[in-house]
């Protein structure tokens, strides 16, 4: 279906090659599955097999891309490319671009030369398929990130082209969006589409592999069958997140005259008429790495904006480091509490790495700023990126320096917003062994996460939220 | 969190309205607001609008707006009073005889406030009990270029989803001991940390939205026409009374000054 031949590229700004001599056959009906560190030109590659590179962007162009056995130079535009191959990027909001569900899907449908019958029958079974049926007036604003996924794909499958490149399209859901998500492309494959596919869940994708490209830093490390790569020792680092000996085994329950950092007392919290959060009661004490789990709006997030004062409580209190987080300011809090934010592009607007950790270390008036900085820096791995413009990172830097620059403001406690999101196995790792080092130094770690395995491989305490109430709180010993 | 400009699904009467017949009326309205330089006329044609926004059932959203009008109406008047006095002096604003409050500058920011007032909200009542979709298609039909709807529909559809970011990222920096200034100049350099990241971000989407809508086939594909809005008689019935109207309006007002 698609061939590239040696396929090297670098963008017009500049800078080395973000892919390079890249050669592989998709054969028709089949499922490509590409992984790779972040940064590793897997994006870049979907964009060469959709033809975008050649149509649409500058920059330095090598090798031979052909898409049906025509090359890509042979058709006279990106729009006829999309007759045959559609694309879903990886910023689910940047594709939807009407103000309802069933709107979108029409854009796609309309401009297709089908009838008004044919169009009101596949308008009915995309949003079945994708299970979109009952959200068809939603306005995309209002819209999970899981649900907006599900739309950007029942859009392109709009599109009813043969073959379907798909770039991350589960980074930020939960088990059960994934699992959606992963019975629609079985659905797609099943009806002899042909399917590429960048992603990090290895596991969950399994059953759907049929060849698999490993990158590194643009380059193909590794193609073949599954089975036949897995052996491989960089390939199991990629899609094997490992995260033994992070756990020490040293015992962190406190002992009981230990005072907890942390106090939530029957904590309730209601958006409107929604109840988020339902009778919270838990302490986190000096030193535990806590785990927070649970599906998408279970309350995770509402409870540890708690934690700073982001949020107020509807009812019962937060007490912070011997503050009271329902009525303190949140630059008081600030000096307990460090929240690092799901999506690291919310916080940087500093020109270089430095400044922006710096930022914080300001607000706060922490003494020794530089020699600050460089321990913090140290920390996190980021000393030679230190002059570079936080933007320009990779998406494992950013979330380093957004770590970073909460570190700087020396918390007590470090809470963070699925800090693995976007990263590959031996990113998510690095990140993982900061945390433990922070945790060795007497701080408390909390952690929202979707990944029952980082959960539990990496931390001393998981305590599990469903629909706004603890449903458990389990302290792991040793 | 409070949407602007967003189309809110009802049934009721402007909702039923072909947007053809919506975009005439607005039209007409704008027309006649700004060819009457008389305050109680405008009063009054304010007071038809809001009384379209009842019968609509969306004079709970119009008035939402109330306070950037009213934010307007005093900006207006500060400008007028500083730049245009004329007239009987009636008082002045700082005493001791600086920045005088003139009849005749007073008159000129009333006059832009009502007109700003009633196209606001005739236009906001036709944006949010009109779907994108269909506006897109009439405005398409009537000759406007295919990039230009687009454009048009984009800044609508991506006020709210601003707005969300917007107060995202100005959490993730009150996270961070960001203090948002005092003073003007503090107020300025504070801008900054939310600014930044939110144009930022709306940029890095930019190419990938392109790309979306290349691949969609939208500007260079044409349409079936599906579910086509067509003129009911309730149109055909309002756009007489609208144009009969505008009849009446160029009867009495304009043409006495012309002959």
């Amino acid at each position: 279906m698609i061939t590239l031949e040696e396929v090297s590229y670098s963008y017009p700004r500049g800078g080395r090659q973000a892919i390079s001599r890249v050669s592989v056959n998709i054969e028709p009906g089949e499922c490509l599955f590409v992984t790779g560190p972040s940064g590793a030109g897997k994006t870049t590659m979907c964009m060469a097999a959709a033809g975008i590179l050649e149509h649409e962007f500058g920059g330095e162009k090598e090798g031979k891309i052909t898409i049906l056995g025509r090359n890509v130079k042979e058709y006279a535009s990106l729009s006829e490319i999309s007759g045959h191959v559609g694309m879903v990027f990886d910023d689910p909001e940047a594709q939807l671009i009407f103000t309802s569900v069933e709107e979108e899907i029409l854009s796609a449908l309309e401009r297709r030369g089908l009838s008004a019958e044919e169009i009101e029958s596949r308008l009915s079974s995309i949003m079945e398929v994708t299970q979109l049926t009952a959200l068809k007036d939603r306005a995309p604003h209002a819209l999970s990130g899981g649900q907006k996924q599900r739309l950007v794909l029942a859009t392109t499958l709009a599109l009813g082209t043969d073959i379907v490149i798909l770039d991350e399209p589960t980074a930020e859901l939960d088990e059960r969006g994934t699992e959606s998500i992963i019975s629609v492309l079985k659905d797609l494959k099943a009806g002899g589409k042909t399917i590429v596919l960048t992603e990090h869940k290895f596991t969950k994708f399994r059953d759907l592999i049929d060849q698999m490209i490993v990158m590194d830093a643009g380059r193909i490390r590794a193609l073949g069958k599954p089975g036949d790569l897995i052996a491989d020792e960089f390939v199991k680092g990629v899609i094997f997140p490992d995260y033994s000996g992070i756990r020490d085994g040293s015992s962190h329950s406190p002992s009981d005259e230990q005072k907890p950092l942390v106090s939530i007392k029957n904590l309730e919290h209601a958006y409107g008429e929604v109840q988020a959060l339902n009778g919270v009661s838990l302490d986190i004490f000096p030193g535990e790495f806590v785990a927070i789990v649970g599906e998408n709006g279970s309350g995770k997030t509402t409870l540890i904006k708690h934690l700073i004062g982001l949020l107020r409580p509807s009812g019962g209190t937060v007490l912070v480091d011997g503050k009271d987080a329902g009525v303190a300011p949140v630059s008081d809090l600030a000096h307990s509490v460090g929240l690092v934010f799901q999506n690291p592009d919310h916080m940087f607007f500093a020109d270089t790495v430095a400044e922006e950790i710096m930022f914080g270390i300001r607000n706060l008036g922490i003494p020794e700023p530089d020699m600050v900085l460089k321990k913090v820096l140290d920390a996190t791995g980021l000393t030679h990126s230190r002059d570079l413009y936080p933007r320009w990172l990779s998406r494992g830097e950013r979330q380093k320096l957004a770590i970073a620059c909460v570190l700087a403001m020396r918390p007590k406690v470090i809470i963070l917003d699925e800090p693995t999101t976007g990263l590959d196995g031996r990113e998510a790792r690095e990140v993982m062994e900061i945390l433990k080092h922070l945790q060795q130094e007497g701080r408390s770690i909390v952690m929202v996460t979707h990944s029952r395995q980082i959960a539990e491989e990496c931390t001393d305490r998981i305590i599990t939220i469903d629909s706004g109430r603890i449903q458990s709180d389990i302290r792991r010993e040793g | 969190m409070r949407e602007i400009l967003q189309y809110i699904h009802k049934d009721a009467f402007f909702h039923r309205l072909h947007p053809g017949t919506k975009i005439f009326l607005i039209l007409v309205i704008g027309v006649i607001t700004l060819l009457t330089l008389d305050i109680p006329v405008l009063c009054v044609i304010l007071i038809a609008v809001l009384c379209m926004a009842f019968i609509g059932r969306v004079l709970r959203e119009v008035l939402q707006q109330m306070a950037l009008i009213l934010a307007m109406s005093v900006i207006f008047i500060l400008i007028t009073l500083i730049t245009m006095p004329s007239g009987e002096v009636l008082g002045y604003l700082i005493p001791g005889g600086f920045l005088p409050v003139t009849t005749g500058a007073l008159y000129a920011g009333v006059l832009l406030t009502l007109r700003f007032a009633i196209l606001i909200i005739s236009f906001q009542i036709f944006v949010i009990t009109t779907q994108p979709r269909d506006l897109v298609n009439t405005l398409e039909k009537m000759g406007v270029p295919i990039d230009y709807n687009l454009m048009f529909l984009i800044a609508l559809r991506f006020i709210p989803t601003l707005q969300i970011e917007a107060t995202k990222i100005h959490e993730a920096q009150l996270a961070r001991g960001y203090a948002p200034g005092s003073g003007f100049v503090g107020r300025i350099k504070s801008v900054a940390p939310v600014m930044i990241p939110l144009v930022s971000n709306a940029l890095a989407r930019t190419t990938v939205l392109g790309l979306t809508i290349d691949m969609r086939g939208y500007r260079t594909r044409t349409r079936t026409p599906f579910r086509e809005e067509h003129m009911h008689l309730l149109d055909k019935v309002v756009c007489v009374v609208i144009g009969m109207v505008l009849i009446a309006f160029l009867g009495i007002r304009v043409f006495p000054l012309i002959s």
